[in-house]
């Protein structure tokens, strides 16, 4: 038998161990290298505001991706009920990324706009107040819950070092930031617009303009998710390649 | 080293001994590596077939040329038209003809029933009953128009929703902005419970029928009566959105209201919306 031979060389099988592995870790790996041509040239993305990112971590610390996905896949089915195929590039500013393998409940990739502000905190606080039947917990909590603001800067330079093109000045203003985005009355909001781009929203999302709630900054990242993409300009050539 | 045959079984040993028991060595059965080598030429196949693995400057096509994203795109183009052909009434014929042909709602009902629970039924209820601050779309009682084609651009543009030709409708927040004094209000409350034929304070109602004159009918029409097709509801009919109770129409004055109802264009497209219209309308006859 061959392999009698091999396991009689303690250095040949450790070396030829080495080379299977190395294959397996090539396999794996060297896609990395070519992420550049793997996320499509699109328009409309940005980095989440600092509002929205609050609120996707609030989305984290609850456990949301238990029974959400964010991810359609290229499933005719999927794509029929919730919308254009996800791209690689909706996710390029997520660390990390929200996809999810279960649904218990619907996917939530493109759930922005769907629904109003005043569903969403009404549904989140009594799930089955709105949706007879729905095993969806209940975070009446989060409208009660004062936003931590005061880790935004460090959160947005944390993930700056990861990739994401955030400037000196929205790290700085981060904190000022999530305050404007919440607050319609401020004058200000022109700031955002500069900073962030047009594609920002900003209203009183939890419908209490006393204080900034953890409702405010969970309604802000659900409103955008799926929203900032424009598929009315884009090349379903290029994107299907 | 000579392999050493066991003179039992005839079979070779692996040679080791382990207080005098020696073990047979058993290879797998060939099918086993005959099968594994043959997963191996098929991943190879594919792999020559399929897309790969990333390239440096394209991921490697295969010379098949297909792509997940392709078919998908292609099996919804494919869908798109089967049902443009299934549903072509819908698109082709206007409201009037539609609603005149019996046979359309024993057919269709169903399946535009689907379309309406994915979409709809969060907010308005699976049957459209609507719930608190939701209106009921079964009734026939509409805050702009019982026509189809109002109907039908109420879902496009949506109401108060981010549409840049959305409806705006707003009940202004008396109260909190200080249009009015608290007297006023409590006058014109116990006004808005008489017309709706509710217990109220008839003296207190007579006060409030001049200060709803001059500061309500202009949106809810004289004695509330509504018919403006403005978004502001009678106030005269059960219908309620948000409650009929002193409490709720007194939170309703101070407060104001501004019920967001989504816009659908882009999300469905213009063929679902005439279908949902239809749908809505088969309710209310
Ligand atoms: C135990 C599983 C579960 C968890 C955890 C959960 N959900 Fe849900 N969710 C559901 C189910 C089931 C539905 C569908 C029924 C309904 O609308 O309530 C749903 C519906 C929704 C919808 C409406 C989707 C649509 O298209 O109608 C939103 C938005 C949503 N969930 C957000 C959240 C957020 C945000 C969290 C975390 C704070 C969360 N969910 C946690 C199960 C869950
Ligand atoms: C986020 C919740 C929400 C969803 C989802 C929603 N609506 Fe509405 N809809 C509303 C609200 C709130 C109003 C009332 C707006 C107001 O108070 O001015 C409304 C009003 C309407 C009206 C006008 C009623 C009238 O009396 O004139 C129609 C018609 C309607 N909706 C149909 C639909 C249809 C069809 C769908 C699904 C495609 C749908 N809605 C989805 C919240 C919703
Ligand atoms: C600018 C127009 C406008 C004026 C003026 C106005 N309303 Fe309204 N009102 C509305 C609209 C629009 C709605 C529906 C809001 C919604 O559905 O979101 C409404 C809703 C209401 C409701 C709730 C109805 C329901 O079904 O729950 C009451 C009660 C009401 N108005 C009373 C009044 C009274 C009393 C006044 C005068 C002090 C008044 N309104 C003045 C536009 C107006």
């Amino acid at each position: 038998m061959e392999h009698a031979k091999l396991e009689r060389h303690g250095m040949a099988f450790a070396l030829a161990v080495l080379g299977v592995a190395a294959i397996g870790g090539f396999v794996e790996i060297a896609p990395l290298f070519t992420i550049e041509n793997t996320v499509e040239q699109v328009d409309g993305m940005r980095p989440y505001t600092p509002l929205e990112l609050a609120g996707r971590d609030i989305y984290v610390r609850e456990g949301c991706y238990a029974c959400h996905s964010q991810m359609i896949r290229t499933l005719r089915s999927d794509v029929d009920r919730y919308g254009h195929f996800s791209l690689a590039a909706e996710s390029m500013y997520d660390h990390p990324h929200q996809w999810g393998s279960k649904r218990t409940g619907p996917d939530l990739a493109r759930i922005g706009g769907k629904y109003s502000d005043d569903w969403h905190v009404a549904h989140l606080e009594r799930p089955r107040a709105l949706v007879p039947g729905s095993v969806m917990p209940g975070y009446a909590f989060l409208s009660q819950t004062r936003l931590e603001t005061d880790h935004l800067s460090v959160a947005l330079s944390a993930l700056s070092r990861a990739g994401v093109p955030y400037s000196e000045e929205q790290i700085a203003l981060a904190e000022f930031d999530a305050f404007s985005q919440a607050d319609p009355e401020a004058t200000y909001d022109q700031d955002l617009f500069v900073r962030y781009g047009e594609n920002v929203q900003i209203r009183d999302f939890d419908g209490d303009p006393n204080f900034l709630s953890e409702m405010d900054a969970l309604v802000a990242y659900l409103q955008m998710l799926g929203t900032l993409v424009n598929f009315d300009n884009i090349d379903a050539k290029e994107i299907a390649r | 080293m000579k392999p050493e045959i066991d003179p039992h079984s005839g079979q070779e040993t692996t040679g080791h001994e382990w207080n005098g028991i020696k073990e047979l060595n058993h290879p797998i059965p060939r099918v086993f590596s005959l099968w594994l080598w043959a997963s191996i030429l098929c991943a190879a196949i594919l792999w020559v077939l399929y897309p790969s693995f990333p390239g440096y400057h394209q991921v490697l096509g295969g010379v098949l040329g297909y792509s997940s994203r392709g078919a998908v795109n292609d099996a919804v183009i494919k869908g798109q038209e089967q049902r443009a052909e299934a549903y072509a009434k819908f698109a082709q014929e206007d409201y009037e003809t539609l609603l005149n042909d019996p046979a359309l709602k024993a057919t269709y009902q169903d399946e535009i029933g689907v379309l309406f629970r994915d979409n709809c039924a969060a907010c308005h209820g699976r049957n459209g009953q609507g719930q608190l601050e939701f209106p009921n779309l079964r009734d026939d009682h509409w805050l702009w128009s019982a026509d189809p084609e109002e109907i039908q651009y109420t879902l496009q543009v949506g109401i108060n929703a981010d549409h840049e030709d959305t409806r705006m409708a707003e009940m202004p927040p008396f109260g909190r902005d200080e249009w009015l004094e608290q007297a006023d209000i409590d006058h014109v409350i116990e006004y808005v419970l008489q017309i709706s034929n509710q217990p109220h304070n008839a003296e207190m109602a007579h006060l409030g029928e001049t200060i709803f004159e001059e500061n309500c009918a202009g949106c809810h029409g004289d004695a509330g009566h509504g018919g403006y097709e403005n978004g502001a509801p009678s106030l005269t009919d059960t219908a309620w959105i948000y409650g009929s109770s002193r409490a709720d129409i007194a939170d309703t004055l101070h407060n104001g209201r501004r019920g967001v109802m989504p816009a659908w264009s882009g999300r469905l497209s213009e063929s679902e919306i005439r279908q949902i219209t239809m749908y809505l309308m088969w309710w209310a006859d």
